[in-house]
């Protein structure tokens, strides 16, 4: 790229609209959501633990609203409501985000892409990676470098595992807390079900309709009429679930080290592929299909010019998948050991049917932190 | 309006909680004397000069303890914690004033005869989103307790609803699954069919006696605050404990120490032979105590209540001036 000569004396805010340029003519338009958003779909999508960092207030009519914390679910929304709904569409985005977090402002500048609708996941994943680190270095940041991860083979492999419904509940929400697998697979018994003994040895081997109707029965025997939020049908089911964990024990050893390997590879993008499509083979599991997805991704990158051999694969990595559905990334510059990430990103194809969408809508993107980008470049953050 | 030497305690202006304070300060021989009327919101003590009383509701209490306007304050515990970020950094709870009892739980409906814990909850929380695809409501005005018990509990799937007057009526109106709510008796969730969970107490509250530390401490406002808090700490004292007096012959070094590892009584005025011996012992302790000083050839026994113990150690004052700077 031929523009150092001038980024290098250009301002921090020349920068900014270097990077953004870039983005709008790789064919991404300017997305400009409002500033301030309703905090419900905030607070419903990343839970409570987000209210201590939203800058919240309130309309007259009392709706509770809130200063965007990130930009993401804005454009979502805007493109939803929009006419192009469904189709494929790229933005780009560039301006202040508001997060409370103490000793800091509480704003930041925030840039970055959506592509939205693409059916041709793999292509546009590289895409969107490839579009984020040209921008940074167009705007005369330094080369980052790149770790990869991939949550969709993680649920893929927990679902060919095929694990009980509620181990699948448990190891996801082990995760997003950040415990060790050896500590999710420690919890045993079920919450208090060790007092219900009696109720789940009655029930074991019953079906659903026995179930219901002894839970009936305990509730008449209660004198107990109204049943709030969850039906009769949903306590036995959890009943059943907690009868079926006590008879079986969980998940066998031989699964769990499967899910251990799994997350313990790491390195090379091309060898880590290899080292999985091994370890399903071994364990008998067919998941080919999700990982020639993997494999024509970094073939996609590499031919948009991408370093992949200088990649970092890491199976742990975004292993939270609450909210990202396939690829994840981030890029962090190398000559800062403890910085924070520059770049970060990934697939999000929940996140549009979470928002009201009825269609499938691929969704995937990037964003990147403007203020640790130049922060220490010329002195002026 | 005020110099920064005048001393201001922020009292509850109605209802239960204005009287019981009232009787709290009454009983430490601090007369609170309302302005002209019951409407005046502004008062003193009598026979106390530099003091202030500023008649307040418990909301306005805890914020001008936090931001420091008020030295001191009477308010509950919940309302504390609730409202004010890094509470321990900017009050400081001198001392429990014995009303004002109240529970901060979390409830939720009698029919879920499969939730008693808040592991199980977590689990019905996390099935219930996956479920319906939104998260379980909890209806509560305590934002901050809720988020910061859930979370300690692991409790991550669920959405806050606030909610500001009857909270214990949301689940039955559908607004909420769930409740986190105050409770004295635990009666009106009853009548409402809520349980409390057997591991979902967040906090036992009660009122309080509490200090700002932003507020405006000069020497002399301080030493407002020490002749304040001797009279409290001498109520508070007389009122947990009782005086025992027996005579017994003999040395009584030997007699004093073993009582006061046995029963946690004090000899106030020392070993002299002279006269009964006169021990203070906590209420509790009293008749065994009595019991024992029998048995070490005590042909009687009296037990006195004071007044008031004062003593040259303020163990309430001292709280507060090791938290000042």
């Amino acid at each position: 790229m031929n523009t150092t000569p001038r980024v290098s004396e250009a301002t921090l805010d020349e920068r900014r609209d270097l990077l953004l340029s870039h983005l709008i003519s790789a064919g991404y338009e300017r997305a400009e959501p409002a500033i301030l958003q309703p905090a419900s779909v905030f607070l419903d999508l990343s839970g409570e633990e987000i209210r201590s960092r939203l800058f919240l207030t309130s309309d007259h009519a009392g709706h509770e609203l809130c200063l965007r914390p990130e930009y993401t679910i804005p454009v979502c929304k805007d493109y939803l409501a929009s006419a192009s709904r469904g189709q494929p569409m790229g933005f780009s985005y560039l301006g202040k985000v508001f997060r409370s977090r103490p000793q800091t402002s509480g704003e930041s500048t925030q840039a970055g892409i959506e592509s939205f609708g693409r059916m041709d996941r793999e292509a546009a994943d590289a895409e969107v990676l490839t579009l984020a680190l040209e921008a940074v270095l167009v705007a005369g940041g330094p080369k980052l470098s790149v770790t990869l991860g991939d949550p969709g083979l993680y649920s893929a492999l927990l679902e060919a595992l095929s694990l009980p419904a509620v181990w699948m509940r448990r190891i996801r929400r082990g995760h997003a807390r950040g415990q060790t697998l050896a500590r999710i697979f420690a919890t045993s018994a079920n919450g208090s079900s060790a007092d219900h003994s009696g109720v789940l040895a009655a029930l074991e081997g019953v079906d659903k309709s026995g179930a219901l109707a002894l839970v009936e029965d305990l509730l008449s025997i209660a004198g107990i009429s109204t049943v709030g939020g969850r039906s009769a049908s949903e306590i036995a089911e959890r009943f059943l679930e907690q009868s079926a964990l006590n008879a079986a024990a969980g998940v066998s050893v031989e699964k769990r080290q499967i899910i251990e390997r799994f997350l313990a590879i790491q390195g090379d993008p091309d060898q880590s592929s290899a080292q999985i499509r091994a370890l399903f083979q071994d364990a008998g599991l067919n998941l080919s299909a999700a990982l020639d997805g993997f494999d024509a991704r970094l073939g996609f990158m590499a031919a948009r010019g991408l370093d992949v051999g200088a990649m970092r694969f890491n199976a742990d990595f975004g292993r939270n998948i609450d909210y990202y559905t396939g690829f994840v990334f981030e890029a962090h510059d190398p000559n800062r050991a403890n910085g924070r990430a520059i770049i970060g990103g990934g697939r999000y194809d929940r996140l549009m049917a979470m928002l009201g969408a009825t269609v499938e809508i691929p969704a995937v993107g990037a964003g990147i932190w403007c203020d640790r980008l130049f922060a220490d470049q010329n002195g002026s953050v | 309006m005020t110099s920064k030497d005048n001393f201001v305690i922020a009292v509850p202006s109605k209802g239960r909680l204005q009287e019981n304070a009232a009787a709290f300060f009454a009983r430490a021989g601090l007369q609170l004397v309302q302005g002209r009327g019951v409407r005046d919101y502004r008062g003193t003590i009598a026979g106390m000069a530099g003091v202030e009383i500023a008649f307040l509701s418990a909301s306005e209490i805890v914020s001008h303890l936090a931001s420091g306007s008020v030295h001191m304050g009477v308010t509950g515990e919940d309302l504390i914690r609730e409202n004010v970020l890094d509470a321990d950094a900017r009050v400081e709870i001198l001392t429990p004033l014995g009303f004002g009892h109240a529970n901060v739980v979390v409830a939720v409906p009698q029919a879920w005869i499969d939730v008693k814990t808040m592991a199980d909850l977590e689990d019905v929380a996390s099935a219930f989103r996956a479920r319906r695809g939104a998260r379980m409501r909890v209806a509560t005005k305590y934002i901050n307790l809720t988020r910061t018990y859930f979370d300690q509990m692991g409790v991550a799937d669920y959405r806050i609803v606030e909610s500001l007057g009857a909270t214990e009526g949301a689940p039955a109106a559908g607004q909420a699954e769930i409740i986190v709510d105050i409770t004295t008796t635990g009666a009106t969730l009853a009548a409402n069919a809520l349980k409390v969970l057997e591991d979902g107490i967040i906090l036992r509250s009660e009122a309080n006696l509490v200090a700002s530390l932003n507020a405006a401490w000069t020497d002399v406002t301080r030493e407002t605050a020490r002749r304040i808090l001797s009279r409290i700490a001498a109520e508070e004292d007389a009122r947990t404990s009782r005086q025992v007096r027996a005579f017994i012959a003999g040395p009584r070094a030997r007699l004093i120490e073993d009582a006061a590892k046995t029963f946690a009584a004090r000899a106030p005025f020392g070993t002299n032979a002279d006269g009964p011996l006169t021990l203070i012992c906590p209420k509790a302790g009293v008749p065994a105590l009595a019991d024992w000083l029998v048995m070490q050839g005590a042909e009687h026994v009296t037990v006195e209540t004071l007044d008031y113990i004062f003593g040259a150690r303020n163990p309430l004052f001292d709280k507060l001036i090791a938290r000042l700077p």
